[in-house]
């Protein structure tokens, strides 16, 4: 497998206002193959966004070594961040036109990727008029409409309600199976982490502390009880590393409720 | 259509209230019409009406072009903030009528200085419309745009000033309104012709038919400017906002 991300001891501090310096990122090493899903797991300030900021681009103060090739980056943040004042087929032209993709393609990527997260009747509302969820799509729509080799994701569906997060993580999955780009996702939950990725990598006060790797077969169901089981041994390595308390003895699991195979359309409408 | 009902019943409000007192005092709604049909057929009014306009719409360009760019730099750098701070509210605090007497004093009685005295007025209300407006700039689009390879000149021209933008708008409008006001006040003790001029001409004659035709002509002339130019503008370049419903 060819690597798309090589970070070789990149370490970044913040500059406090007394001037002691606080260390956010200390001496990561990463190497993130092509098409692999990855989940950089931790707790809020452990240093995750950062990282994601500087594989962006969008930080450019650091110390070490970041190659990141493979292709254009995209990006989905924690909110949708959409221009309120273009509808939602204009917040598509605006990062098709900035990345100078030509104009004669347009019409069929966002035509495909509307499809996909079935957003294709919503074209011409503004981002006031349409729900959260569907809003954070749009957002997706657009991060992949440029044709990304690699897409960072930075908590993006942590802001959702469940219902909506799930379904949009779902949709997520049906897609990279489709298109087969490199994700690099950031979450604090272990669950999403489970359910998503191949790959682990447990972040703690900068560094990477511990990696997993998913054995749970694809496609993969939300509702499976491995993912749980997994899940539950990510949080206990999460534990150890942070200093928690013991993890709490397994629940009995009720009956999950499957929403899965819900038409997407009326899942559209009823804006989940 | 409401609009209306609450104008006709202003203007029977107006002719009830005038009953009060004897009409050469406080004429009603048909005498001061009739008055300023006069007016309007005698021709002075084409003059004086052109006169405060253009003071109206050159002391509005001039405190844009003071206010504006003040307004941007306070917004944006925190040390110019700190700054121009007391700059602001010292401008705010001092009253039209001083501007006025400094301007007429220092530049003369000539179309400058009473444009001069007009811009300083309002400047200072423009700049904080506009530093609250660039303050409330969402970063976090800029760093969206800068992600998808937006260039500067890009993140400017559609990120930034959409942003900015309602807030120049907003100010334009409310400066116009403080305009208007000033304006008059500026005829009133240094020009020979105008609203303001005609105003204390026929105040000085204690003429107070005259004085409401004056100011009922100033009204609508005020009124039709916000409903034919500026509401519709502002209705086209902000039809993307969500409406509130009361």
């Amino acid at each position: 497998m060819t690597s798309v991300i090589e970070v070789a001891s990149l370490r970044k501090a913040f500059k406090g206002r007394d001037g002691t310096s606080r260390a956010v990122l200390t001496d990561l090493e990463l190497t993130v193959g092509a098409g692999e899903f990855l989940c950089i797991l931790g707790p809020s300030g452990c240093g995750k966004s950062t990282l994601l900021n500087v594989l962006a681009g969008l930080d450019k103060v650091y110390e070490g070594q970041v190659s990141v090739s493979g292709g254009r980056v995209g990006y989905l943040f924690q909110e949708p961040r959409l221009l309120p004042w273009l509808t939602a087929d204009e917040n598509l032209d605006f990062v098709l036109d900035s990345c100078r993709v030509p104009t004669s393609r347009w019409s069929e990527l966002k035509s495909r990727y509307l499809a996909m997260t079935g957003l294709s009747d919503y074209r011409d509302y503004y981002p006031h008029q349409i729900s959260g969820g569907m809003a954070q799509r749009l957002a997706l729509v657009r991060a992949l409409c440029v044709e990304p080799g690699i897409l960072l994701m930075d908590e993006p569906f942590s802001g959702l309600d469940e219902i909506t997060a799930r379904r949009i993580r779902s949709d997520l999955l049906a897609i990279w199976r489709q298109t087969r780009k490199t994700i690099v996702f950031v979450t604090h939950s272990a669950y999403e982490a489970s359910f998503l990725a191949d790959r682990i990598l447990v972040m703690s006060g900068g560094a990477f502390r511990q990696q997993m790797l998913v054995p749970i077969a694809r496609p993969r169901n939300y509702d499976d009880l491995a993912i749980f089981e997994f899940s539950r041994e990510v949080i206990k390595a999460l534990g150890d590393e942070i200093g928690g308390g013991p993890v709490p003895a397994v629940l009995p699991v009720t009956e999950p409720i499957l929403i899965d195979d819900l038409d997407r359309h009326v899942a559209a409408r009823m804006n989940i | 259509m409401l609009k209306l009902l609450s104008l006709v019943t202003a203007v029977i409000f107006w002719g009830i209230l005038s009953l009060t007192l004897p009409p050469e005092i406080f004429p009603g709604p048909l005498e001061t019409a009739r008055a300023l049909w006069g007016e309007i057929a005698g021709g002075q009014v084409v003059t004086d009406l052109a006169m405060t306009m253009l003071r109206v719409i050159a002391g509005l360009l001039l405190a844009l072009m003071l206010g504006v760019p003040v307004g941007v730099v306070m917004g944006l750098n925190r040390r110019a903030e700190a700054f121009l701070d007391v700059w602001v509210m010292i401008g705010l605090t001092v009253p039209s009528l001083c501007y006025a007497i400094m301007a007429f004093i220092w530049f003369g009685l000539n179309e400058g200085a009473a444009i001069i005295a007009i811009a300083v007025t309002a400047a200072p209300s423009i700049t904080i419309n506009i530093w609250e407006g660039v303050k409330n700039i969402d970063t976090r689009l800029v760093a969206m745009a800068h992600v998808f390879e937006a260039s500067r000149a890009t993140i400017v021209r559609r990120v930034l000033l959409p942003q900015i933008f309602p807030y120049v708008m907003a100010s334009a409008r409310f400066g116009l309104g403080i305009i208007w006001k000033i304006t008059v006040l500026v005829e009133l003790i240094g020009r020979p012709n105008g609203v303001g001029f005609k105003l204390f001409y026929w105040y000085q004659l204690a003429d107070m038919r005259q004085v409401l035709a004056w100011t009922l002509l100033f009204t609508i002339i005020m009124i039709l400017i916000e409903l034919l130019i500026l509401k519709p503008i502002e209705r086209r370049l902000f039809a993307w906002r969500p409406k509130v419903a009361v």
